[in-house]
């Protein structure tokens, strides 16, 4: 929230050949305190949960442990699949989502949309359909991210609007610290909590300077996306939206709605193995999948190293091949776009980059969480305290963990790890009452001992989390990485508790 | 290393060349080093070396992009390896000697504070959606390529629009060149229209 720590940056008006007067840098600092203020919940709540979602391929497979890992599916397999998924739909199928097999989601999974009713099903390696493939509270995660689970497209811009203020008190961050790189190294830990506080603020601000600008940017432009196509259609296009959409699309296929038997998709795998040797089909959207006019679209890895590297492929309900746009002739534009998801969520380097997005997430979540701290340090300095806005944000900072690891246990014990399918609301509503139980507790308790009782009840609901996944599913486990995420809930769990341990002889602080 | 993805011993490179650079650099800073200006430069050439390294790698997007997440994790664990200790008593009292300085304190009046707002959010928004459709319109290349840059140009011009206005005393100057930027944006959008 400020560039405290470096060295008295009034003397840079005065220091000869100094090239940023302090009245500037004061203003900008007045500026970046009243952006961070006005955006610190909302900037920690996306990075925390945003945090969270860089692993929610493992989530997801640590809420189904039964469904089977494999490495491939036969388009065998995935016609039936797709035959036994349309008929447990029901009538009114609009679309379907296949996903293959692949590193991070090592399932044959299939999402029907009939009636406006969203359903995943996983399928074994013969295609048979052997479970649901929910994930309550990964989903809720993911929303709460994306859209911060308002109305669609207003949370969604809202979250985009959050972007812009990270990124805003990035730019403002840079002007009003002078000496960016000359206190790079500079830590100090102990003593002035502000001090200590404004240094770990600002080394994670400069170091991580290109891993935020890139998930702001990303966040920002994603969140921004229909309302800046929106008007761009307003101004260019007599408000047709779908002719800017449609520059980015394969076209529809011509509508058709007599029914008709379920999409055969194995010409169609032939095809695109005999277009692409190489590749790998990774997605497969099919549009009217009963109906006359209904199409098919291929997502092909081309096995390159290119970081957007699907072809796309379409074919008509007779296997004509209508659309191809291999990825090697994507232009500049196709190239960002297709990458811009992957950047955000560090999905495009394996689990060393989502190990090192985690670490930077977390230490961007404490950025939007230490600003508020730092600022609050200055008042209490300046004897102006704000004891009411201490235990508020306090509150704050250990209550989203606190409502995000209550509301997983709750998923992992009501819904026996996998065994239930639950209400999607029911971890919503667990985290909306935690959070409100939390922001109440600050009314009556100091900042110290609601840090400490963060700590601990997010500590503890992190174990349980973990040892009753691991207790209910048990023998159920056929995915290896259900027990590594179970493990690493245990490990943080226990990391919180220790900080409480550790800190029983030094004085307790928020 | 794979096309997919760093395997450890690629990453474990990646991090040990810059986890170097990071320190050599921190050497030079704590004028512990025999050659300062040399050590900050191979320290940076380090840093740009393991860049190129894993683009060549890895793949130029992926790789590049690889080692700008990776480089500062290696970095931050150098800066945390430095920390410095201070006592509980330390600082007590005479903080302000080693803080910045602390934010302006400006006068405002409720409209002022109103139209800084207006100027940040709705209208900062405009003002930048007003650059990157003029961009998107005038700019000769492929109309996805000028469309997608167009848009990264509305958080960034956005962005920086409210820094500005926040930190601006002149209001009056941000409405005008805000307002200014807007009409000309769109009408020169609106003039040629889209190709």
């Amino acid at each position: 929230m400020n560039a405290q720590g470096s060295a008295p940056a009034r003397k840079l008006g005065k220091r000869k050949g100094a090239r940023i007067p302090a009245d500037f840098v004061r203003a900008v600092l007045k500026g970046h305190s009243l952006l961070g203020l006005a955006f610190a919940a909302a900037i920690y709540l996306v990075c925390l949960t945003g945090t969270v979602a860089v692993f929610a391929h493992e989530l997801q497979r640590w809420e189904n442990p039964s469904i089977p890992p494999m490495a491939s599916a036969s388009p065998e397999a995935v016609q039936t699949a797709l035959t036994q998924a349309a008929g447990r739909a029901g009538p009114g199928l609009e679309h379907v989502y296949i996903t293959l097999p692949r590193a991070d989601i090592p399932w044959l999974l299939v999402t029907t949309d009939a009636q406006g009713q969203a359903r995943s099903w996983a399928a074994d390696g013969a295609g048979r359909i052997v479970e649901s493939a929910t994930a309550s509270w990964t989903e809720f995660l993911t929303a709460l991210h994306i859209n911060l689970h308002l109305p669609r497209s207003w949370g969604i811009f809202l979250v985009g609007l959050t972007g812009v203020a990270l990124l805003s008190s990035l730019i403002s961050g840079l002007f009003a610290h002078p000496r960016i790189f000359r206190d790079a190294f500079h830590l100090r830990i102990g003593g002035s909590r502000r001090l200590q506080e404004a240094d770990l603020h600002n080394r994670i601000g400069v170091w991580a300077l290109p891993f935020h600008v890139l998930v702001s940017l990303t966040g920002a432009l994603l969140g921004l996306t229909t309302i800046i196509v929106g008007v761009l259609g307003l101004a260019m296009f007599q408000g047709d939206v779908e002719r800017v959409y449609a520059l980015f699309t394969p076209p529809h296929p011509a509508d058709d709605p007599r029914p008709a038997p379920v999409l055969d998709l194995r010409p169609m795998f032939a095809q695109v193995e005999a277009a692409n040797p190489g590749g790998r089909v990774e997605y497969v959207f099919l549009e009217h999948p009963t109906e006359m006019g209904g199409a098919a679209l291929f997502n092909v890895d081309d096995g390159s190293n290119r970081l957007t590297r699907l072809d796309a492929l379409a074919f008509d309900r007779e296997g004509r091949l209508y659309h191809a746009s291999p990825a090697r002739e994507n232009n500049l534009g196709e190239k960002i776009l297709g990458a811009l998801g992957l950047l955000h969520f560090g999905w495009f380097g394996g689990g060393i980059v989502k190990i090192a997005y985690g670490l930077l997430g977390l230490g961007l979540t404490y950025l939007a969480a230490g600003g508020v701290f730092i600022w609050l340090a200055r008042r209490r300095d300046k004897d102006r305290p704000a004891p009411g806005l201490e235990r508020l944000w306090t509150a704050v900072v250990w209550g989203q963990p606190l409502a995000l690891a209550a509301s997983a246990a709750t998923v992992i014990l009501v819904g026996g790890a996998g065994v239930r399918d639950l209400p999607a609301a029911l971890p919503l509503a667990i985290w909306g009452g935690t959070t409100l139980i939390a922001l109440a507790a600050a009314a009556a308790t100091d900042p110290a001992r609601l840090s400490a009782l963060g700590r601990g009840a997010t500590g503890a609901l992190l174990i349980v989390a973990g040892a009753a996944h691991a207790a209910l599913a048990g023998e159920r486990i056929l995915d290896p990485t259900a027990w590594v995420v179970s493990g690493w809930l245990v490990a943080i769990g226990l990391l919180l508790i220790a900080t409480l341990v550790k800190r029983r002889n030094r004085p307790m602080r928020a | 290393l794979t096309p997919e993805a760093p395997d450890a011993l690629g990453a474990g490179a990646i991090l040990a060349g810059a986890a170097s650079g990071a320190w050599l650099l921190q050497r030079a800073w704590r004028k512990r080093a025999a050659y300062p200006h040399a050590t900050v430069v191979a320290g940076w050439s380090l840093f740009a070396a393991v860049t190129f390294a894993s683009a060549w790698a890895l793949g130029s997007a992926r790789g590049t992009f690889t080692a700008l997440t990776l480089i500062p994790v290696a970095a931050l664990a150098i800066v945390a390896g430095g920390r410095q200790r201070r006592s509980v008593r330390a600082g007590r009292g005479r903080t302000n000697a080693s803080l910045a300085p602390e934010p302006l304190e400006r006068a405002s009046t409720w409209w002022r504070t109103t139209l800084r707002w207006l100027l940040a959010g709705p209208i900062g928004m405009v003002a930048a959606m007003a650059m990157g459709i003029c961009y998107a319109v005038w700019v000769p290349g492929e109309p996805q390529t000028r469309l997608l840059i167009g848009g990264l140009l509305v958080p960034v011009l956005w962005g920086g629009a409210m820094a500005w206005t926040l930190a601006d005393n002149r209001i009056l100057r941000a409405t005008a060149v805000l307002v200014g930027t807007a009409v000309i944006g769109f009408a020169a959008s609106i003039l040629k229209g889209f190709a």
